[in-house]
Parts: C-alpha cells; structure tokens; sequence
C-alpha cells in the first residue's frame, strides 16, 4: 500500500543533488552512466535502488550489531562472559540467532485469524525501514532529502500502532490483545511530547528537513551542536524515544511478568523476528534521529573546514571529500551507537515502570514540560535570533 | 493591528500592510474572554463555580451586547483579510444570538445545579456554541464558514447530551452527532466543489464571481449539498428528523439555545451564501426553498398536535416557525429580509419566554407532559399567564408581537406573489393556534378537581434558592417584551429596516432583482 | 511518456484501486474490525495520492492524524467493547439495502455525470513542492488567522467536554441545596399512563 512511496518520493525529488558541498555520489553515478551513452532518465532509474539497498542492508547490519553488543554488554554488566563461540568475541551469534528463527516452524494458532496474524508483523516492520529514508549520513548521503523530513519520520511512526493493535487482536490471546492495546496506548502518548521536542528543533533550524537541521549545527564544532541549545528537548526525545522503541524502563508491552510476551505472545519463526527485527531498527533508527538532532549528525566535533584549513587543504578537493564524507558516515554511527549503548546500559539498571505511572508520566510531565520548553524555545528564538536561529 | 509578511525566495502572494481589522470581533473577543473566566473560575471548585460564573457570563454577554450595539452603521471594512464581515445583518443576528444565550444561561442555572452537573463547563460550552454562531453569522469565507459551523455544532452535541446519566440525553446527543456529522460532511463536499469552481479561492465573493460564468451540473450540485446543510441547521422538512428525539433528550434550556440561537446563525448562513453567493442561481435555490418551507411550515405543525410531550410539542412549533422564516428568504424583497431579522428577534423572546415556563414548571413538578398543565392556573398563575402569552404569541395572535412579526412576513409575501407560500402560512398558523390553545385551554378552564396527579401536589412556590431569581427575571422580562413589544413595535421595524439597508449584500441582491423584474415588465 | 509519467500512472492507478476497494470493504465487510483496518489503508492511499499530488505535508498530515489519531482509537474503541452478540433481526433488511444501495448508485451516476460534463480546468496549478510546507504557514497567520485561531477553540471545548462527559463522577449533588442528584434530565421519564398506577417495583421490594 505504502510501498510505492520511496520510489516517489525519490521521482519526485531526486535529492538536494546539487546542493551545497560534499561528496555527491549521485550526480557521479549518473554522469559515469551517461557517458556510457545512457539516457539520462535511464541513468536514474538504475541509480535509485542503489541508496534504497544500500540503507536496508546498513539497517539489517546495524541490527546485527545491535544484537551483539545487547548480548555482550548485557554479559558485561551481570558480570558474564556472554556468547564467544560463534565466531570472534561471538560476533557470529547474532546471524545464528537469525538463521534458528529463519528455520522455526511457522505457527499460527487454530483460532487466530490468520491474515491480520500475518499482516500485523509486517505493519510494524514496514514504517519503520520506510523511516530510514530520511537518515542523513552526509550532505548527500541519504535517499531523498525530502522536505519534510523528520515530520515523515513522526507521520510514518504513527502507523505502526496499527500493526501492533492487529497482531494482539489477531491472536486471539488475552495477553496478546492487553500487549497490543498497551502497546498502542503508550506508542500514542509518547508521540506528543515527542513531537514537540522535535518542534523545538525544528523552530530553531526553520526547516523539516534532516539535512538542513543539520547544517544549521554545523558552525562551531561541538559547541554549535542542539544539545547545548535543546538539553530538556534532548531529555525529553530520548525518553519518548525509548518508549516508542519499548525498551526497558518502558517494554510494558511485553511485560512478561504480566502479560507472558504481549502481542508477541502466539508468533514464533519469521513473524517473531519481523517483529524482533522491527524493534531494534527502530532503536537505531531513534538513536541515529537523536544523533541528527541533537548531536550534530555527520558532524565532527571539530570543524572539517578547520581541519582542512590547518593541514593546508581545499574542501572542495576530491580525496578531502572522500575522506570527510567517509567520516561523516564514522560519526554518525559513532554517535548512534553511543546512545545505543546508553539504552542498553538503561535497560539493566533501571526497574519497569507500570502502566498507570508510565502514562501520568507521559500525560502529566513530558507533555506539560515540552510545552514548556516549546514556549521558551520560542522566546529565546526572539529574544536571541542569532543563537536560536533567526 | 497590521500584518507585514514577506516571504524569502517567492512564490506566494506577499501580503503587505493589509488592515486586520480585528476590532470587527470586539464582541466576539469578550464572550470568549467570560469563557475562559467560566473554565479558570470552575478550577476552584463546584461552589465556586456555582456563585462567580453566573456574573462572568453575564458581564461577558453584556459586553459583548453592547459592543454589537456600537458597531452598528459603522463604516464596513472586511476585517481579518476578508474573513470575517461586520455589515449590520451580521450584527442584527449576533444580537440575537449573544440574546438568545444570555437568555437560556439565565434560565439554565437552577436546572443545571438540580440535576448535578458541572455548572462551569456547562458554561463554557453554552458560550462556545455562542461564539460559534456569531462567527457564522459574519463568516465570509468558506473555511471560516466551516469552523465556526463546526464549533457551533461540536459545542451542541455536548451540550445535548450534558445530562449524561440520562439514557434520553445520550440518546440525543448520539443522533445529533451521527446526523450532524453527515451533514457537515455534505457542506464540505459542496464546498470543495465550490472552491474548485473558483480555482483556488474560498472567500464567498470569489465564489460569487465564478458561479457567474461556470458550468450548470457541478454548481447545481454544490448548491444541493450546501443547501443541504443549511437545511439542516435550521430544521426544515425534510431535514429536521434529528430535532424532535435531540429537543426531548436535551436539556431543556439547551433546547432553548438550540431552537434560537442556532437557528438564528442557520439563517444568517443561508442568506451570507444563498443571496451573497448563488444570486446567479436566484430561481432555482428560491423554488428549492419555497418547496422546504411549505413541507416545514405544514409537517410541522400538523404533526405538533398530536404530540403529548411540551418538548416534543415546541420542537415541532419550531420547525414550523422556521418555515414561515423562510417565507422572507424566498421573497427576496427589502421587506422579506427586514420581515426575517424581526421574526427572529421576536421569535427569540416569545420562544424563550415559553421555555422559561416549562423550565420553572419541570423544575417544580418533574414533569413535561402537555396533560400534566392540567389546571394550573390554581396553583401558579405566573406560569399560566407567561406561557399563555408566549403561546399566544407564537400562534400570532394580535396584540402580540409574534402577530406583528408574522403579519410582516406575510405581507412581505404577498407583495412580492408568493401566494402559495402564504396562503399555506395562513392555514398552518391556524391549525398552529388550534395546539396552542389546546394547552392554554387545559391550564385555565379545568375545574380544580379535574387538575392532574401533579399540579394537585403542585409544592410551595418559592424563589429563595440561587438561581430561581434570574429564572424569574428571564421569564418576566420575555413575556414582558412579547406582550408589549407588539403594541411598541415600530422601532422594531425601523431597526429591522435598517438592518437591511446597512447591508450592501442584500442591497446589492434586492437592486439586481428589482432591475431583472423591471426589464421583464 | 518519461519514465516518471509511468511511474505516477502506475502508482495512481494502484492507489486508486485501493482506495476504492478498501472504501468498499469498509461499508460491506461484516466484521467489523476488518472494517476498522481497512479505514485505514483507505487513509494510507488517501495520503498516497496527495504524495502524488506533491502535497508531501499534506500527506504526512493524514497518516499523523488519520492513522495514526483517529484510526488508532476507532480500533481502541472497537477492542474495548469486542462482544460478540447476536444482533436482533432487522426487520426488511433486504428492502433496506436495495433501496440505500439504488440511493448511492443513483448518487454516483449523478457525480459521474456533473465530472463527465463539466470542463475542467485541466492541468491546474503547478504543484508548489518543497515550498507548500511554508506556504501553509504564511496562509495560516494572514488570510486564514480567523479560522485557525477559533479551531483552537474547537478543539479546546472538544477536550473539555469528552472529558466531562466521560470523567466518572464518585457522586454528584445539587451544589445549592446539597441533595443527591441523578446527573440526569429534569423532567423523568415516566411510564405510559395505563400502567401508572400499580407501583411497578413492589415485586423487587418484597425480594429484598
């Protein structure tokens, strides 16, 4: 239903190609291919699976790490070794635990209704990786700069409630159905106030636009980053963001004390880690937006235009390019994957919330305070346009 | 207050130094400031709430009043970049809206406290619905249009059903909701039409304009689907199935609101978008109309006679009453317009003074039904003598000023040959009177022993507790105006007149007939 | 044909089929939780097509709000109350759907015919963009600040009042007098006057 919208939006808008600096592998790719005598919408039509595989292979990578690094870092706080046999340090372990889900039977209880039960996995999964066309890894180096960027991102994540409500519902299960209903409750509350922590961000840079929020933390290194401008924001995205992720303190979901596995309760085999799958993209995918908003994105905590400058260099040379590009990418996952590991190191110290608390807390606190922080956001913006944006 | 906007790199029409002209919503402005009051005022608590938002609303309503008041013939400007229109017809039909609700909260308060529920919320919402309408009734474009509709519509569902322990108000507010959604539904469709017609615009002048030039099916079919909705907001025949279940499962002084105000900004709708927007399709939306009123005017109060509930009974009188409205509108005339705004001030009065009565006498008795008045003149001649004039009013009996408000109409009519539309005004108003006579008849002449269960074990009539007083002023001053304004009525007419002639969209539709029946004749 | 112009007319063509099988499926599925989760992939393509439209925000707007909101608690509401009861039979249900289904088709010939003979002014404005997301906002601040200021209204009375409708009171009273009060309309429902008479609740009286 949905599918059709990358390949349009990218028909639509084919990138901020020519834009600003940086590493342009589009306009390389089809100038190369129309030197091969390639008409030039031939050029763009093989160049635009290309960035669509490349981030879906990135993100199933990013998931196995994720996975890894939850083993092992988890191992390392309960004082355990975790997995070490399956390849180096265990690195293998996580494409292990794919292929054992790959090859599990697939169940699908007698009295559950067996299409929703198929299509709510994949409701949850497909927003999610839809999501990632708007993660900016450089200048360029995303699938489609669209111009409403993170507010897609906050759009398409209000789908996957309805994934979530369908396979609780389709399971036919008490627990699955209260997984479901839960899940959707939170996933709804948490949304407010994260979209105004996004608001925020995004009156400060006056676009939607990942790139361009971007750039406009780009002036002085570290100290030009959203954080310094944005720390309640800050607070308030990461949070939500976790609860939108259902990571510990907030997997009230799944609380398996209560509700066995929530709306997981009836999958095994592929569902199971559709569903698996679709939560830790997602984690990264939180992790990689906090990084763009608050942290600079691709950027360097030092200036590369300095660092060029002090080695003697032109930015626009190719080879500075390249490497400044390719550093990009570095930071960016760098900085992901130090909020990752920060969620998993929340995950084992802080105890679950119950459901009651989680939602006062969404409804009571994060709401009125992001209201707040929008409203000071807005006067400072006034008051001080040339720190706050103009 | 002025807007500077200029935009970086283009591309849209950069608006430069247009006049806001926000004081154009002065009144507006107060009615929602006592709103807010009423909400901060109810934080403190129901006893609090009980003793300050009476006096805010009061303040706010009367501000608001006289704010109307001051602007009347003031030199015209669209204000809020042509949103918003303050021409005197606008201001003749906040009056009566702003009246109309400053009247029901006077007569609210006792029933509201009795039954247990929130004053200050009930309030609020009574006040949104307020401001609602009188958006609606200066709303010149076709997006301000909808949201004031909406506001008013959102604010009459929880309003109706406010008695929400009450199966009957539940009931009420369900069919109002799913009924009036639908229709809401349709205006926007025919809106949407509308703005397609127009390429882009929504204010009803550029509507206006493209009308003129486009194709017949597609503006017959939005004229239909607006028409549709205008309909339905002031309950004719054959949209009006909602209001005798929503007029029996409200409470009754929102009954009171819905069957004025409402209506009141349902025709300042019909007339901003039929006589501003559709002149160019006059004959068709006027035989459209001729048809609605007669179905209303004879559907209306025949079926009002049989029923056995006073709900019930003014619910029906009320879809009647709106078709014989609907008489001015068709007529088209100076006189049909001016016939209108003072049918509906004079409907406000003797419709309210009515529903003070029932009010006082459900709050005494527990009881709405017709045969339950049985000899009350023993017992209360206050509200045997109130509702007995309101009624006569209603029915258009001369000394009255309802008689003069229709006789007005009526003559507006005929003069303008609309004999059929009068002619079934006549009679419906006869079988009109047979029904209210009819309960006239059982409050005064029963013997005492023929008095019914209840007025037999009618209580002591007391007006000490809070609320009665203002329940008393309100029924007092309505049967007040309605027995007198009809003997003092020309300055009715003059203000009525000058309603209409303060308005360049009715001058302006009344020049374009007069000249298209000169170059006929 | 571009490439482009393929791509649009195949994605609209596929929008368009979902729409209208979905909005069928809506009206005409019996259970009603499939209909709830056909509302909405209706919703879904309805945004689609803006997308097609490059009406981007407008298209995020839609799946924020319409998926995301409003079919979002349409499902909470349908699971809540998930009671599987036989409903009584209607009486001339068949009549009831021949007519309603000879008022729609009758409606939508009546559309059909006013789209087939109006001119439309074809193609219309050129699409805005990136821009649109801007523009809006200028709009919203000039020449639609009336409307957009009393929307807030709207919806903070639409707040207020769900919540007082449905904020479970522990018990209510008359504020003035203090006496216990029932939340409901002044005037009582009463039964029809034949059976007034005998009181009805004696029967239960005596039980207790």
């Amino acid at each position: 239903m949905i599918d059709p919208a990358p390949a349009l939006l990218t028909t639509a808008w084919p990138g901020l190609a020519l834009v600003g600096p940086g590493l342009d592998l589009q306009s390389s790719f089809t100038s190369t291919l129309e030197e091969f005598g390639l008409s030039q919408a031939a050029a763009h039509l093989l160049w635009l699976p290309l960035p669509m595989l490349l981030v879906l292979v990135a993100a199933v990578v990013g998931v196995l790490v994720n996975v890894w690094l939850e083993r092992k870092i988890s191992a390392a706080v309960q004082q355990r070794i975790g997995p070490e046999y399956a390849g180096a340090l265990g690195v293998l372990q996580p494409m292990a635990d794919g292929l054992k889900l790959l090859f599990k039977e697939d169940v699908i209880p007698k009295r559950a209704d067996g299409l929703l039960f198929t299509l709510g996995p994949v409701l949850v999964l497909v927003p999610v990786i839809l999501s990632w066309l708007v993660v900016p890894f450089g200048q360029n180096l995303l699938i489609s700069d669209v111009g409403i960027g993170v507010f897609l991102w906050i759009a398409l994540s209000s789908i996957q409630p309805i994934g979530l409500l369908m396979s609780g519902y389709a399971s036919n299960n008490k627990y699955s159905l209260l997984g479901g209903l839960r899940a959707a409750a939170q996933s709804i509350s948490y949304e407010i106030p994260l979209a105004l922590a996004v608001l925020a961000v995004v009156m400060m840079s006056n676009s939607l636009s990942t790139v361009d929020i971007v750039n406009q933390q780009s002036g002085a290194g570290i100290l030009s980053w959203n954080i310094w401008r944005q720390p309640v924001g800050f607070l308030i995205f990461w949070i939500c963001a976790l609860a939108e992720c259902e990571r510990l303190p907030f997997d009230l979901p799944e609380a398996e004390e209560e509700l066995v596995a929530g709306y997981q309760t009836e999958y095994a085999g592929m569902k199971f880690a559709l569903f698996y799958l679709g939560s830790y993209i997602n984690l990264v995918l939180s992790a990689l937006l906090v990084a763009v908003l608050y942290l600079g994105g691709w950027g360097f905590p030092l200036p590369v235009e300095w660092l060029a400058g002090a080695l003697g260099q032109s930015v626009d040379a190719p080879l500075v390019q390249v490497i400044t590009g390719s550093l990009g990418i570095v930071m960016t996952v760098l900085k992901a994957y130090l909020l990752v590991f920060i969620a998993i190191l929340l995950r084992w110290t802080l105890p679950r919330v119950r459901i009651d608390q989680l939602l006062d807390f969404g409804w009571k606190f994060l709401l009125p305070i992001a209201l707040v922080n929008l409203l000071v956001t807005a006067g400072l913006k006034l008051a001080f346009p040339s720190f706050f944006g103009g | 207050m002025t807007v500077f906007c200029t935009l970086a790199g283009g591309g849209a029409p950069a608006i430069t130094a247009l006049q806001l002209n926000a004081g154009a919503i002065a009144p507006e402005s107060a009615v929602l400031v006592a709103l807010l009051a009423c909400l901060l005022v109810d934080l403190a608590g129901e006893e609090a709430a009980s003793r300050w938002v009476p006096p805010i609303c009061y303040g706010g309503l009367g501000t608001a009043l006289v704010l109307l008041a001051l602007q009347w013939n003031a030199p015209l400007e669209p204000s809020f970049l042509g949103s918003f229109l303050a021409d005197n017809l606008a201001i003749a039909f906040r009056g009566v809206v702003a009246a109309s609700t400053l009247l029901s909260l006077l007569i609210s308060w006792r029933y509201v406290e009795r039954s247990g529920t929130p004053v200050g919320e009930y309030a609020a919402i009574l006040l949104a619905a307020t401001l609602g309408a009188m958006f609606l009734c200066g709303a010149t474009d076709l997006v301000s249009i909808f949201i004031s509709l909406e506001t008013l519509s959102v604010s009459s569902y929880l309003l109706s059903g406010y008695m929400k322990r009450d199966a009957r108000s539940g009931e009420a507010a369900l069919k109002y909701l799913l009924v009036g959604s639908a229709a809401a539904a349709v205006f926007l469709y025919g809106a949407s039409l509308l703005y397609g017609l127009t390429g882009g615009e929504t204010s009803l002048e550029a509507v206006g304009v493209a009308l003129q030039t486009s194709a017949t099916p597609v503006t017959a079919l939005a004229l239909v689907f607006v028409l549709a909705t205008v309909a339905f907001k002031i309950a004719a025949v054959p949209f009006h199935q909602w209001t005798p279940d929503v007029y029996e499962g409200s409470p009754t002084p929102v009954v009171a609101f819905l069957s004025v105000g409402s209506k009141a900004a349902g025709f300042a709708l019909a007339l901003r978008l039929l006589v501003g927007c559709f002149e160019s399709f006059d004959a068709q939306w006027k035989v459209l109309f001729t048809v609605l009123a007669v179905l209303s005017m004879t559907l209306g109060n025949v079926v009002a006679l049989a029923q056995t509930s006073m709900k019930r009974m003014l619910a029906y009188s009320s879809i009647g009453q709106a078709g014989f409205v609907m008489i001015g509108l068709v007529c088209g005339t100076e006189d049909g317009y001016a016939a209108m705004v003072l049918y509906m001030a004079a409907y406000l009065f003797m419709n309210l003074g009515a529903f003070a009565c029932i009010i006082l006498f459900s709050l005494r008795t527990g009881s709405d039904r017709i045969s339950d008045y049985a000899g009350l003149y023993q017992k209360d001649p206050l509200i045997t003598l109130g509702l007995s004039l309101c009624l006569l009013s209603l029915g258009g009996i001369p000394p009255m000023l309802g008689f003069f408000g229709k006789i007005y109409l009526f003559f507006a009519g005929w003069a303008d040959q609309q004999y059929l539309l009068v002619v079934v005004g006549l009679i419906t108003s006869v079988v009109s009177i047979y029904y209210y006579i009819s309960v006239i008849k059982m409050m005064v002449v029963k013997e005492p022993q023929e008095a019914s269960d209840v007025v037999k074990a009618y209580p002591e009539i007391s007006w000490s507790l809070t609320g009665m007083q203002p329940l008393r002023a309100a029924l007092v001053g309505c049967v007040l105006v309605t027995a007198i304004g009809g003997i003092l009525s020309n300055p009715l007419f003059t203000w009525a007149n000058s309603a209409v002639a303060g308005t360049p969209m009715l001058q302006h539709a009344i020049a374009a007939s007069e000249s298209a029946v000169a170059a006929l004749g | 044909m571009t490439i482009a112009s393929v791509t649009q007319l195949i994605c609209f063509v596929a929008l368009s089929l979902t729409l209208v099988l979905g909005a069928l499926g809506v009206v005409l599925l019996p259970n009603i939780v499939y209909s709830a989760f056909l509302l909405a992939g209706v919703f879904l393509s309805v945004a689609g097509l803006y997308l097609l439209l490059n009406a981007s925000f407008v298209a995020a707007a839609q799946v924020l709000v319409y998926v995301g909101a409003v079919n979002v608690l349409i499902l909470f509401a349908i699971m809540l109350v998930n009671k599987k009861e036989a409903m009584a039979e209607i009486p001339g249900l068949l009549l009831r759907r021949v007519l309603s289904g000879a008022v729609c088709l009758g409606l939508f010939l009546l559309l059909l015919r006013v789209d087939l003979t109006t001119p439309w002014a074809v193609p219309g404005p050129t699409p805005l963009g990136e821009d649109a997301t801007t523009l809006i906002g200028i709009h919203l601040f000039s020449d639609y600040l009336l409307p957009f200021e009393l929307a807030s209204v709207l919806l903070l009375m639409a707040m207020i009042g769900a919540i007082v409708l449905a904020r479970r009171d522990v018990y209510s009273s008359d504020v003035i007098t203090g006496e216990a009060a029932d939340q409901g309309l002044i005037e009582k429902e009463r039964t029809p006057l034949l059976l007034e008479s005998p009181p009805r609740d004696t029967t239960l009286l005596e039980k207790v």
